[in-house]
């Protein structure tokens, strides 16, 4: 059939088998036309998104009513939510991906876009600087804070080998129990009950530039182009190339290995940080409990499907961006928890590793 | 002051018991090869099925146990798989499971209007004799009988591991499946198998929070629980025992939380709920000071087996 059977012949196929001992084979690819990959990742993305609208149909949610929300998204307004939406999620995005390339598994999204909210918060509450800088100073504040929080996770694989995974997910909850404690202590609004803190000036917001336009798109999107050039012509960026694509290569030619990392770990974490800060500063203009709630899946599945491209982030962003605010009107009209959200995405990210497989693998049954 | 001890250790298995079993739950599985992530979510799966069915039946808490064992088993298929038949890289397959059950949890638990439902629960098992000695009867001989099932579930699968030909068959899987696929045993079958069976242990955890220990469904709440208990079978460099000790301490470390408010002590109530996690960490930092990296991890740890690809 396809000229990579050919591969087989190194093993069982070797040897003719015994009768009756008919099975199914492996075969690994060595190439596939780009139209049949496209093929198997449309499909079984498709089988996906089929998966998903079923679960929602037995929820209650018929496929005509989502489809009718989902072409609701498109209207002028709620267009405005979706580009409001899409800043944070292309910035943790981003914030994945870059980790991602160098194989460091950045799972402290939330944690770092809480310390972004909570650094920029800080600028606020404390009203350092001059309002005209403010809101710069609130930016630099959040990057330096999810940085920080994400070089710690960086610093104790580095120093102590202890696992990325496991840090990055765990410092998280201490992050969320120290924007609790801040929120329900010191910061807690006086005029509400509510754990919230004191709203922001009107000078310390992300605002509106125009077009249904937020500057936290804006943000979003520099930071995009930036990463983009970092990756693809900086000397950084050609080290993080090289350290993924061969780790010992890159250690025998005398590659900065830790530098790179910890430079990569905390540029990842500016950018959760950031997505904080965007989303305190325009969304919710206060620091509340959940500004971070449900963005580290968020994050990974965008890398994951971007296949660590800066550019494509942008793309996929927006389309999560869309699936969250279908999401929230779902919360609203349905009493569907936004958890579902968390469930299409890893329904999204599990089909379509699951058609690498077959973009790698060819079955066979041997009879 | 002793009145504080006796309480306090009296409630340290209830709390060590979720991070045993599954913890337990996820050695049996990578012990086989699987780098097993899954544990958040399947205990949240147990959780919300042993609440669901103590709703729905007449509240047998035996009964909901089960039913979260086999329904962790179940979802652990999806992971399996993924995982042992696709392929699919094992951390991010792993960390799709868990969002999928997070997010399945929550819409079932809301659906079928679990929520905040209060719920029998397990009666505890006096020992007689012993359960009179003071102090010591207490802590030891009052428990509820998942306590004692969790020590003797201990024995059974640390002999079964370590001297049955099953056990030796999974490990073999885990530390060279190359090898053990020439020598004829199915690398997939044992991986399948060690996966679901460990599922079910830490579906029983989970079960076990919500059933026994909080005795409602709140949406979410194993509360990192299962990421713990990840950095437990690290701790424990994959053998059963050790995860039993190191379970222990984190128990006690969970459970002196609620009996130093309750004595009056005022500190940040935030900030000490961070000390589980807080804990992990430095235990996590003294197993990578201490201990040479990867000597005793299962060899084929993370690494899917296709019989013919080249590495």
């Amino acid at each position: 059939m396809h000229d990579s059977s050919a591969l087989s012949s190194t093993g069982e196929t070797a040897s003719p088998p015994a009768a009756g001992r008919s099975r199914f084979v492996l075969d690994v690819r060595q190439s596939l036309p780009a139209w049949k990959q496209s093929l198997f990742l449309a499909v079984s993305l498709g089988l996906g998104l089929a998966l998903s609208v079923a679960i929602l149909w037995v929820a209650g949610i018929s496929p005509i009513d989502l489809a009718g929300e989902l072409a609701g998204v498109f209207n002028a307004d709620s267009l405005r939510g979706v580009l409001v939406q899409a800043a944070p999620l292309m910035l943790v995005g981003l914030a994945a991906s870059l980790a991602f390339r160098i194989g460091f598994w950045n799972l402290g999204l939330d944690g770092q876009m809480v310390f972004g909210g909570i650094f920029a918060g800080a600028i606020s509450i404390y009203q350092i600087g001059p309002p005209s800088t403010r809101l710069l100073l609130m930016g630099i504040a959040a990057a330096v804070g999810g940085s920080l929080w994400c070089l710690l996770a960086g610093f104790l694989k580095l120093r102590f080998r202890v696992n990325e995974i496991i840090a990055t997910l765990l410092l998280n909850y201490v992050a969320v129990y120290f924007l609790f404690h801040l929120l329900y202590g010191a910061w807690q609004d006086a005029k509400t009950a509510f754990p919230q803190s004191t709203p922001f000036q009107p000078f310390e917001r992300l605002t509106d530039l125009g077009y249904g336009i937020n500057s936290g798109l804006l943000i979003a999107i520099v930071a995009i182009l930036a990463a983009a050039w970092l990756i693809h012509y900086s000397r950084i960026g050609f080290y993080m190339r090289f350290i993924s694509a061969n780790p010992s290569m890159a250690k025998v030619v005398g590659i900065p290995i830790r530098a790179v990392t910890l430079w990569t770990v905390a540029i990842s974490g500016a950018c959760a940080g950031l997505a904080g800060f965007v989303n305190v500063a325009s969304q919710e203009g206060r620091l509340t409990e959940s500004y971070a709630d449900g963005y580290v899946f968020s994050g990974v599945l965008i890398a994951f499907l971007s296949r660590n491209d800066p550019i494509v982030v942008a793309v996929v962003g927006f389309l999560i961006a869309v699936l969250f605010i279908t999401g929230q009107t779902l919360q609203v009209f349905y009493q569907i928890p936004f958890t579902m959200v968390q469930m299409i995405e890893a329904i999204i990210v599990m089909s379509v590793a699951s058609s690498e497989f077959f973009i790698r693998h060819r079955i066979r049954w041997i009879r | 002051m002793l009145a504080f001890l006796t309480s306090w250790l009296a409630d340290a298995p209830i709390t060590a018991v979720p991070y045993a079993l599954a913890a337990l739950g996820l050695i049996i599985s990578e012990r086989s090869g699987v780098l097993n992530l899954t544990a958040e979510g399947l205990m949240l799966v147990g959780a919300l099925t042993g609440v669901g069915s103590c709703l729905t039946f007449d509240g047998h808490p035996g009964l909901a146990l089960v039913v979260a064992m086999v329904s962790a088993s179940c979802v652990s298929l999806l992971f399996a798989g993924l995982v042992v038949v696709l392929r699919v890289n094992q951390v991010i397959a792993g960390l799709s499971v868990v969002f999928f059950c997070q997010g399945l949890t929550g819409l079932v638990g809301t659906l079928a209007n679990w929520q905040n439902k209060h719920i029998e629960g397990m009666a505890h098992l006096a020992i007689w004799p012993f359960s009179e000695i003071p102090v010591i009867g207490r802590i030891f001989f009052m428990q509820d009988p998942v306590v004692y099932l969790t020590v003797v579930i201990f024995f059974l699968v640390n002999y079964w591991l370590s001297s049955t030909m099953m056990g030796l068959r999974i490990r073999s899987v885990g530390e060279n499946p190359a090898a053990a696929d020439a020598a004829g045993i199915s690398v997939a079958l044992h991986r399948v198998l060690a996966i679901v069976l460990g599922s079910s242990l830490i579906g029983l955890a989970g079960g076990y929070i919500s059933v026994v220990n909080v005795k409602l469904w709140v949406t979410g709440m194993t509360g990192g629980r299962g990421w713990i208990a990840v950095a437990l079978v690290v701790f424990a460099r994959w053998a059963p025992w050790p995860a039993l000790w190191g379970a222990l301490l984190f128990g006690c470390i969970e459970a002196v939380i609620p009996h130093i408010a309750a004595a009056g002590i005022r500190v940040p109530q935030y900030l000490m709920m961070m000390t589980p996690y807080l804990a992990t960490i430095a235990v996590m930092i003294w197993v990578g000071a201490t201990q040479r990296v990867g000597s005793s991890e299962p060899g084929a740890l993370g690494q899917p087996h296709v019989r013919e690809e080249r590495r």
